[in-house]
């Protein structure tokens, strides 16, 4: 890590209070393009408002986002957006939701519908092009609803708990799923979760929040090598890792 | 299981249910005219205060070529009423939920609206209208709007706020967003408006053409079959008036049905969604 790594994303001393409480303190970060950064919390430290702000869905009361070169601060349309719900419209096809970007801001092409349908089956949808989100399973769901967020072409993706109402089972599918998509794509992403163990296996660093005021308390450069696997979850320097977060979470809630 | 089984399986399920819905029509249907028997059978009532299910149903076939085409008629009223209607309370609902302003202005004139006894006031649309078919499709138009508006609106005021969040995250155009997103999203309680609606369309009608005394229609015609001491006719004719109650019922359920695919069925078959892409037939997975 150096100055020399690009930046893609630059958030400038950012706050934001509702009704004279602090939801987040004046918080600065940068992530270098192409990695993978978890923010891991207890409830009410301003994870989501944080979230909120960089789509532009909130105004900050100070601060700017800067994505590339471009100040986004107050705008939306310039990041990929997934939650822990999978809100898939329910009358559009898999394939109709993935496209559902497109949907909204012009005319759907055949290339839109090309590019979708390729994704849908390198990552695992094929059989399911034109089912209906009601015939899906949860984790299917979600997949479904990342494909979507990665149609929009955006560089930089916020994904708050995507995986958070699955079981562990599928949620560990899920991950590993989601790696490989990362890597095969070039992304810049954002993950939220409360799950420990979910942050470190995924990331490359790992920002610890705290709340009342919302504010970050560490960051931590998770450097174990890729691609990981089972092995890595039960690796003595993972184990490291784990009771540094959950050290840091502890005393910051207490 | 293959995306092929599911479609099998619920085809299945779906006759399945469609059977179980006429059993239990058909059986309502016997259970009701038994009990009318019964009641026949306990109590003696004279004939001009309840005639037999039998002479009941004589009676309508006998008459049939009178009331054919009365039946039609009081359906096209209905038909033109019901669709005016629908039409002024979607785009009252659209209006409502997209102008706020017109939505506070509005809201109380449309619950007015509906406190009016329309009885009272079917003869001075006649008076005002005339002696046509129009005051009957304006009352029509009067009863059915109501529900759709109130409905419809309802249903664009409860679409889930997060998924609105994320159109805008998408960076959703105003109208694409209603039209992909929004009206899809309230056409559940359209169609329970619409169904609310079409039961009500057919008491409009009726008191349309009670209005119009001069016109010849189901009403005119059941009143004469009273003023005459034809109770049988009378009771046939109201089942007549229900029949096209119910008819107008059906059809909207079949619309829904039609319009909400992903209600019922677990893959699109709509055209566009299968021709479109470039493939396979097949649905194994490469």
């Amino acid at each position: 890590m150096g100055v020399s790594t690009s930046t893609v994303l630059r958030i400038n001393g950012v706050r934001k209070t509702f009704a004279n409480n602090v939801a987040l303190a004046e918080t600065s970060l940068e992530l270098t393009a192409g990695s993978f950064t978890s923010l891991v919390g207890p409830s009410g430290c301003g994870k989501s408002t944080l979230f909120n702000v960089i789509s532009g869905l909130l105004r900050p009361d100070t601060g700017s986002v800067v994505l590339g070169d471009r100040d986004i601060t107050n705008s939306t349309g310039h990041v990929g957006y997934m939650l822990q719900k999978d809100l898939l419209v329910p009358w559009r096809t898999v394939l109709g939701n993935i496209t559902l970007a497109a949907a909204l801001t012009r005319k759907v092409t055949a290339q839109d519908r090309r590019e979708a349908e390729e994704n849908a089956r390198r990552y695992g949808l094929g059989e399911f092009l034109h089912h209906y989100p009601g015939a899906l399973s949860g984790g299917m769901r979600q997949r479904v609803a990342l494909m979507r967020t990665l149609a929009t072409n955006q560089s930089l993706l916020l994904l708050d708990e995507p995986f958070g109402a699955l079981d562990s089972q599928t949620r560990l599918d899920m991950q590993q799923w989601l790696l490989q998509i990362w890597a095969d794509l070039k992304k810049t992403v954002i993950f939220v979760t409360h799950d420990v163990d979910e942050a470190i296996f995924l990331s490359d660093r790992v920002v610890v929040m705290s709340p009342r005021p919302g504010r970050v308390v560490a960051d931590i450069v998770v450097d174990l090598p890729r691609p990981r696997t089972l092995e890595t979850l039960t690796d003595p320097a993972f184990v490291d890792f784990k009771r540094e977060v959950l050290r840091l979470l502890h005393r910051s809630s207490t | 299981m293959t995306a092929g089984e599911g479609n099998e399986l619920s085809r299945q399920r779906r006759w399945r249910r469609v059977g179980a819905l006429v059993l239990w029509s058909v059986t309502s249907l016997v259970v009701f005219i038994a009990a009318w028997q019964a009641v026949i059978a306990i109590f003696h009532p004279a004939p001009y205060v309840i005639p037999t299910p039998h002479d009941t149903y004589f009676a309508v076939t006998q008459n049939w070529s009178s009331i054919w085409p009365l039946a039609v008629g009081t359906f096209r009223e209905t038909l033109y009423g019901f669709a005016a209607g629908a039409a002024l309370g979607f785009f009252l609902a659209v209006a409502m939920y997209k102008v706020r302003i017109f939505r506070s202005l509005s809201y109380p004139f449309i619950i007015a609206s509906q406190a009016i006894p329309i009885i009272a006031i079917a003869p001075i649309l006649v008076l005002v209208i005339g002696f046509n078919i129009y005051p009957t499709i304006i009352i029509v138009a009067w009863i059915v709007f109501f529900p759709v508006t109130i409905n419809t609106l309802d249903g664009f005021l409860n679409l889930d706020a997060d998924l609105l969040n994320l159109t805008r995250v998408l960076g959703a155009r105003r109208w694409r967003r209603f039209w992909f997103v929004e009206l899809p999203g309230a056409v559940t309680p359209l169609f329970s408006g619409l169904k609310i609606g079409a039961a009500y369309a057919v008491t409009g009608a009726i008191i349309g053409e009670q209005a119009d005394s001069s016109g010849s229609s189901l009403f005119q015609y059941q009143f004469a079959a009273n003023n005459s001491s034809r109770t049988d006719l009378v009771y046939g004719l109201t089942i007549v008036m229900m029949a096209i109650g119910l008819l107008w019922f059906v059809l909207i359920v079949g619309l829904d049905h039609l319009a909400t695919p992903w209600k019922h069925r677990p893959t699109s078959r709509r055209w566009r969604d299968r021709g479109k892409t470039a493939s396979t037939p097949s649905l194994q997975n490469e």
